[in-house]
C-alpha cells in the first residue's frame, strides 16, 4: 500500500508541507516494501491549477492516502472521489508522519465512504449544484461564438449566392473533400459550429463529402491551436499528429458518405 | 503579481476567443444594414429560423452535459490515459477522449503531465482524435444529419483514431529517448 506525503523537501527528514496543493514535493512511500520515491509536485510552480495537477499526480501514483497539513476542499473532493484517503493536520517530518500513520496515531482520515454514508443527501445536492453550474458555464461559453455563426449563416443564406458556393465546391468528390478538410483545419472552436455550418451548407447543395471532411478536421486538426500543442507536447508530435489527422480525414469522409448512401438507398 | 498578470492575459485571450468573432459579425450586420437594409432584415430572419431549429437539440446538449459533469471528473480521465498496456490502454484512451469536455487547450497541461509520467504518444493521439466524438453534442448533429450518418461517422472516427495512434507511435519511435511503458509499444 502506497501513501503520499506533501513535503517541503525530498527526504525523510523534510518537514510535512502545510498545504497539499502548494507543496514542492510529494514523497511516495510504499508501506509494504519500504520503497521511497520523492516526486516534484506541480504545486512547486505556484501556477493556477497546480492543486488539480497535484491531485492527478497522486492519482497516477495509485496511492491509498495523502498526508498533509491542510488540503483545500476542491483538492480533497477530487482525491476522495478517486478513493484516496485524506489525512490533514499532519506535522513534523516525513519519517515521523509515516511512523505515526503506520501506528494509527494520526488524526482520523476524512474517508469518502464515511462522508457519503453520513451526508448522502447533502453531498448529492452539492454535487448536483456544482454540475449544473459547470454545465451552464460550458453552455454560455459556447453560446457567443455559436450566435455569431448563426448570424453569419443568415448572411450567407441571403447575401452569398448558390453560384458562389458552387464555384468552390464543384461537386467533384475528391476536390470537395480536400476543400472541406482545408476549411475544417483552419477553422476552430466548438464542434457544434461545424455541425451548424455543415447542415446549412448541405441545404445549399454543398456535397456531403466536403461537409464530412469539414466536421472531421474541425476537431482533429488544429492549425490555430498548433502553437499551444507544440508547447505542451513537442513540435514533432504536434506536426506529425496534425498531418496524419488531415490525411486520415480524407478517406474517413469518403467512406462515411459512401456507406451512408449504401445504407440509406 | 505574476499570478494576477497570468490571469489577466488568460481573461484577455478568453474574451478575444469568444467575443471578437460575434462582435465582428455584428459590425458586418451594421454595415449591411446601412447599405442594404432589406437584405440585412432577411439575413436576421434567416438566422432566427436557424436558431429556433437549434433550441431543442441545445436543451438535450445541456442535459447530457449535466450528466457527464455529474459522473466524470478530469482527474479520472487523466488517470485513464496511459493506464494498462495494449488493447486495454487503447480502449481507455478512446473512452477518455469521448467523455472529455471543454476546449482542447485546457487539456494540454494535463496531457503534458501524463506524458511525462510515461503515457505513450499513441494513446495521447487517440485521446485527441476521439474528442471529435462528442456525446453531448450528438443531439445537434442528429438534428442536422440523421442517426445513420452520425452512427457511421462515429464508428469510423473511433476506428481510424486507433490507426492514427499507431502511425504516430511508429513515426515518433526514432525520435525518442523517452520510455514507452504503455499503449502501442506492445503492438
Amino acid at each position: 500500500m502506497k501513501i503520499a506525503i506533501a513535503a517541503e523537501g525530498s527526504d525523510y527528514q523534510a518537514r510535512v508541507a502545510h498545504r497539499f496543493g502548494m507543496s514542492p514535493y510529494l514523497v511516495i512511500v510504499d508501506l509494504d516494501s519500504g520503497e521511497f520515491e520523492p516526486v516534484t509536485s506541480p504545486g512547486a510552480s505556484g501556477k493556477g491549477g497546480a492543486g488539480v495537477q497535484a491531485v492527478v499526480l497522486a492519482v497516477s501514483k495509485d496511492v491509498h492516502a495523502v498526508l498533509t497539513g491542510y488540503c483545500s476542499p476542491v483538492a480533497r473532493s477530487h482525491l476522495m472521489s478517486n478513493g484516496i484517503e485524506v489525512v490533514t493536520g499532519v506535522s513534523g517530518t516525513v519519517g515521523e508522519a509515516v511512523e505515526k500513520y503506520k501506528k494509527g496515531d494520526l488524526p482520523k482520515p476524512l474517508e469518502a465512504d464515511a462522508d457519503r454514508r453520513t451526508g448522502d443527501r447533502k453531498i448529492d445536492r452539492v454535487t448536483l449544484i456544482r454540475a449544473m453550474r459547470s454545465s451552464v458555464r460550458q453552455l454560455t461559453t459556447l453560446l457567443p461564438v455559436m450566435i455569431g455563426v448563426v448570424l453569419l449563416i443568415g448572411l450567407l443564406n441571403t447575401v452569398v449566392s448558390k453560384a458562389v458556393l458552387m464555384s468552390i465546391f464543384s461537386g467533384n468528390a475528391a476536390l470537395d473533400t480536400l476543400w472541406g478538410a482545408c476549411f475544417g483545419s483552419i477553422l476552430a472552436g466548438n464542434p457544434i459550429n461545424s455541425y451548424v455550418i455543415g447542415g446549412e451548407f448541405l441545404k445549399h447543395g454543398v456535397s456531403l463529402f466536403a461537409i464530412t471532411a469539414l466536421i472531421v478536421t474541425w476537431v482533429t486538426v488544429g492549425v490555430a491551436q498548433l502553437p499551444a500543442e507544440i508547447a505542451a507536447l513537442g513540435k514533432r508530435f504536434a506536426l506529425f499528429r496534425n498531418a496524419i489527422c488531415f490525411v486520415a480525414s480524407l478517406p474517413i469522409s469518403i467512406l462515411t458518405v459512401v456507406i451512408f448512401r449504401l445504407v440509406t438507398r | 503579481m505574476n499570478k494576477q498578470s497570468a490571469q489577466k492575459s488568460k481573461n484577455i485571450k478568453y474574451l478575444r476567443g469568444t467575443v471578437l468573432f460575434p462582435v465582428l459579425v455584428l459590425v458586418t450586420y451594421g454595415i449591411i444594414f446601412a447599405i442594404l437594409p432589406d437584405k440585412a432584415w432577411l439575413a436576421l430572419r434567416s438566422s432566427g429560423t436557424v436558431f429556433l431549429k437549434l433550441l431543442q437539440p441545445l436543451a438535450c446538449v445541456f442535459m447530457v452535459m449535466l450528466v457527464l459533469n455529474l459522473l466524470v471528473k478530469p482527474a479520472q480521465i487523466a488517470r485513464f490515459l496511459g493506464k494498462g498496456a495494449g488493447v486495454k490502454g487503447i480502449i481507455f484512451s478512446v473512452v477518455a477522449g469521448i467523455i472529455s469536455m471543454g476546449p482542447v487547450y485546457a487539456w494540454y497541461p494535463l496531457l503534458k503531465e501524463v506524458r511525462e509520467k510515461g503515457a505513450g504518444d499513441g494513446p495521447i493521439a487517440i485521446f485527441l482524435y476521439n474528442r471529435a466524438v462528442k456525446p453531448f453534442l450528438l443531439p445537434v448533429m442528429i438534428a442536422y444529419f440523421g442517426w445513420a450518418y452520425v452512427g457511421i461517422l462515429t464508428i469510423l472516427t473511433v476506428s481510424v483514431s486507433i490507426a492514427v495512434g499507431y502511425c504516430l507511435t511508429v513515426l515518433m519511435r526514432n525520435n525518442s529517448k523517452r520510455r514507452y511503458p504503455h499503449g502501442f509499444e506492445q503492438i
